[in-house]
């Protein structure tokens, strides 16, 4: 790549330099060139055409700034304009007019004029390239079409004077070059790229595009009016001077076109750049709020961004907690204002803040989070609300208060202040508003995430909770060759506050216990696990009811909260002899079908953790009974007998009805039954809102003879 | 389902809660709060009327168990009165008509309350 340029390079330096030559030897010889004056221009321009195409990556570069290309052209202009001055100054023979041709009248004048037309030519090809570069920033269609043809024009205007002699004028060459001049005026208004500038850089334009004018202007008088370098480029190469020409004009046009263009553009710069960096900081924070969840990051850049853009000289923003408590029935106590903390702060201290807004009086805030509204206070020093700052500090100008909304909630607010009284516009509220609300969704996110994993957490402890009580029910029921025990407890949700358990307590009998914890959720599986231990810890040793109940309230009443309480029923059956004994802690009565009667075995007894003293045991009865065979216990939980059905209740006859009807089945069949007939009253499983624990306990004096169904 | 209000008014010195409704795990705060506000206020001599309360659970029952020991340490009381017998049934299983005052009717609980505070 590098020895192809080097290579063209050389090529058209030999190319150049042959012609100079053939220009010493057509000094001395005098020779009619003719046609072959058509050859040499072609020749030449090929070498043109090849330093073109050698000094296109140069300087055609689009990424580069159109200011930095007219920087560079104007330096260019100078350093030629001066060069080409100090060159023609020379004093020198000059030409011969003869026959519309031209004729060096000594060898410096040809070493001169050659030197300065060449170097007129490549500054020509360089800004002709450049111009053709800026004429591509932005483009659209038309406008590409126009520079194609401009660019169509100044060849063809060069390429028509090809076989004009030096001080020959054609009429063809003549029309394309006004043409040339003409859409050289279409193409200038074609700046797109001033709106897109900077103020810095639209002011570098103005002085750029201005020194520019008068020069390329200086420098199009120079070459068409200096004699010297006139005749000099004319003899040089009649082509390339309209090419000079016409490039140097449309050159002087367009940095014209381009001064007063950005001249005009020059007051909205300032609003122009305002919007963009909006624009940019709103698009870089929405991607924020969707991207980032870290809540510090965020709020932090919020106010980075609020600073920036509105110039601020201070910018806090606050997150409202939990809305004020309502006032207490008494009504006496002073409304509670709201709780406000500062997440992010720049240039400003809470001192500051404080000093500004305090939080124990009434303030802007208050006022902002009522009316839900933006709020401007244009001079801090005149408003009554800001009385309380001493008359000298800080940061006393001007303030915006901007609510964070979601859906009417406040979550918080966004401040900025500035030094100066009104220094903020609608503008800035409107910006310091969109974020503001960028803001509101970024810290719902953050606390809908919180929320979500918050949810999790609790399921899975729900969960946890399920499958501990899961195994602090018994997995088998006692058995015997005469009775038959069934049971099963379903939780209406996640966690119930359902119990029941048995206990061997030797050979003959065995304990029976179904019980209730107040309250639901985990803080009842906790409880329930509380009452296992104790029943397991106690029932062994106690051999009665009663006893075991009166030591369980004294376990637990020192331990349960005091708004909790656990209701037990508790029976020890001798599986020998049928006796069956029952002590009643404010839990629900037995059923008993007996073959001389159905009723309730309903002992006086309170609650489990209702009182720690002594009325416990001295209200707690023990119930004895004998079963005889086919005799039917049901033990069960509030549950069963509370199960609603359009307000009205299963209550204690319906169970009653059930298990009469059902009576004549085994143990299981029957709970289950029991199970149905409550369900299908509330009608389905789904509609059941309440524990269901029940226990059946059938009594056989002989081996077992129930049928089967 | 959770349709739960109290009403509060005085009478003879005496404050009394209207319930009326559901009370269960989801509206006893309603409750709680109603009376926590009461204590607060150093009114210790409280009537709950329980006419219109058509179904109390193990969680609204709590309520009164929590408040009963602070209410009585001021020398006051919570008096329970109007009971519907769906709802005596749920306090009596529990035994707390040996622990609370379950009167009647407002009459015989102010009666009693005068009968406390001989002035």
């Amino acid at each position: 790549m590098k020895l192809r340029r080097l290579f063209s390079l050389g090529g058209a330096f030999l190319v150049i330099l042959l012609k100079f030559a053939v220009d010493v030897i057509a000094k001395n010889v005098e020779f009619d060139w003719g046609r072959l004056a058509i050859l040499r221009e072609l020749v030449l321009a090929g070498a043109f055409a090849l330093l073109y195409f050698l000094l296109l990556p140069i300087f055609g570069k689009t990424e580069q700034s159109p200011v930095r290309k007219l920087g560079f052209l104007l330096i260019l202009t100078t350093v030629i304009l001066l060069l080409v001055v100090g060159a023609s100054s020379i004093s020198l023979g000059g030409y011969d007019a003869k026959l519309l041709t031209l004729i060096p009248l000594d060898y410096s004048t040809l070493f001169v004029g050659s030197f300065t037309s060449l170097l007129i030519g490549v500054f020509a090809l360089v800004l002709f390239g450049v111009l053709v570069t800026l004429l591509r920033y932005g483009r659209r269609k038309g406008t590409q079409r126009n520079a194609i043809v401009l660019i169509g024009l100044i060849l063809a205007c060069s390429i028509s004077a090809i076989t004009l002699r030096p001080l020959d004028t054609s009429v063809v060459t003549t029309v394309i070059f006004s043409l040339a001049i003409l859409m050289a005026v279409v193409n200038s208004f074609r700046l797109p790229w001033i709106i897109d500038l900077a103020k810095r850089e639209k002011i570098f334009g103005l002085a750029y595009t201005f020194f520019l004018f008068l020069l390329l202007t200086g420098f199009t008088v120079l070459i068409s009016q200096n004699v010297t370098i006139s005749r000099s480029l004319l003899f040089y190469s009649v082509p390339l001077k309209y090419f000079v020409q016409s490039s140097s004009i449309f050159g002087a046009i367009y940095a014209g076109m381009a001064f007063v263009s950005t001249l005009f553009h020059l007051p909205t710069a300032e609003a122009f750049e305002r919007k963009r960096t909006e624009v940019t900081s709103l698009h870089n924070l929405s991607r924020l709020v969707t991207q980032v969840f870290d809540f510090n990051e965020l709020v932090d850049t919020v106010t980075t961004m609020t600073l920036d853009v509105c110039e601020a000289e201070s910018c806090w923003l606050e997150i409202v907690g939990p809305p004020p408590e309502a006032t207490r029935l008494d009504g006496g106590e002073e409304q509670v204002g709201y709780v406000v903390q500062v997440a992010a702060k720049k240039n400003i201290t809470q001192v500051e803040i404080d000093r500004l807004v305090p939080s124990h009086t009434r303030s802007i805030r208050d006022e902002v989070l009522e009316n839900q509204k933006p709020m401007v206070i244009d001079d801090l020093r005149s408003d009554a609300r800001f009385r309380h700052l001493p008359k000298s500090g800080r940061g006393e100008g001007s303030l915006v208060v901007v609510p964070l909304l979601s859906h009417g909630t406040p979550l918080g607010l966004l401040y900025a202040t500035k030094d100066i009284e009104y220094g903020f516009v609608k503008d800035d509220v409107d910006v310091i508003s969109a974020f503001a609300d960028q803001a509101t969704v970024a810290i719902e996110n953050s606390r809908l995430i919180k929320k979500s994993i918050e949810r999790e957490r609790l399921l899975r402890e729900m969960m946890l909770a399920q499958e501990m009580q899961r195994k602090l029910l018994p997995q088998t029921v006692p058995v015997g060759p005469s009775v038959d025990v069934a049971a099963s407890s379903t939780p209406a949700f996640e966690v119930g506050g359902d119990y029941y358990d048995f206990v061997q307590l030797d050979d003959d009998r065995f304990g029976v216990v179904v019980g209730d914890v107040s309250g639901k959720g985990v803080s009842a599986a906790f409880y329930m696990a509380e009452v296992k231990g104790i029943f397991l810890a106690l029932a062994q040793l106690f051999d009665s009811p009663r006893e075991f109940l009166t030591k369980a309230n004294e376990a637990l009443a020192g331990s349960i909260d005091k708004h909790s309480f656990v209701s037990l029923i508790y029976a020890i059956l001798n599986t020998r002899t049928g006796r069956l004994t029952v002590a009643r802690a404010g839990h629900c009565p037995m059923l008993l079908l007996a073959r001389d009667g159905v009723r309730y075995i309903r002992p006086d007894g309170l609650g489990l953790g209702l009182t720690e003293g002594r009325l416990f045991g001295d209200v707690l009865q023990e119930h004895a009974i004998q079963l005889s065979d086919g005799d039917l216990c049901v033990l069960y939980t509030d549950g069963v007998t509370e199960a609603r059905s359009d307000g009205e209740e299963y209550g204690y006859e319906r169970l009653v009805e059930v298990a009469e009807r059902k009576k004549h089945l085994s143990a299981s069949m029957i709970k289950d039954e029991i199970l149905k007939d409550v369900r299908a009253f509330v009608g389905g499983e789904e509609a059941h809102h309440d524990d269901l624990t029940l226990v059946v306990v059938k009594w056989h004096n002989s081996p077992r003879r129930d049928i089967d169904e | 389902m959770s349709d739960f209000r109290i009403a509060q008014r005085e009478h003879e010195s005496v404050h009394v809660l209207e319930l009326r409704g559901y009370l269960d795990a989801h509206t006893a705060p309603k409750l709680e709060e109603a009376l926590q506000g009461l204590l607060n206020n150093e009114r210790y001599n409280i009537i709950v009327n329980c006419k219109d309360l058509s179904y109390i659970s193990s969680a609204g029952l709590g309520v009164f168990m929590a408040f009963i020991e602070d209410v009585r340490k001021h020398k006051g009381d919570i008096k329970l009165t109007n009971m519907t017998p769906k709802v005596y049934n749920v306090f009596d299983l529990l035994g707390f008509p040996l622990l609370y005052d379950i009167l009647k009717d407002e009459h015989e609980a102010v009666r009693r309350f005068k009968e406390a505070t001989p002035r």
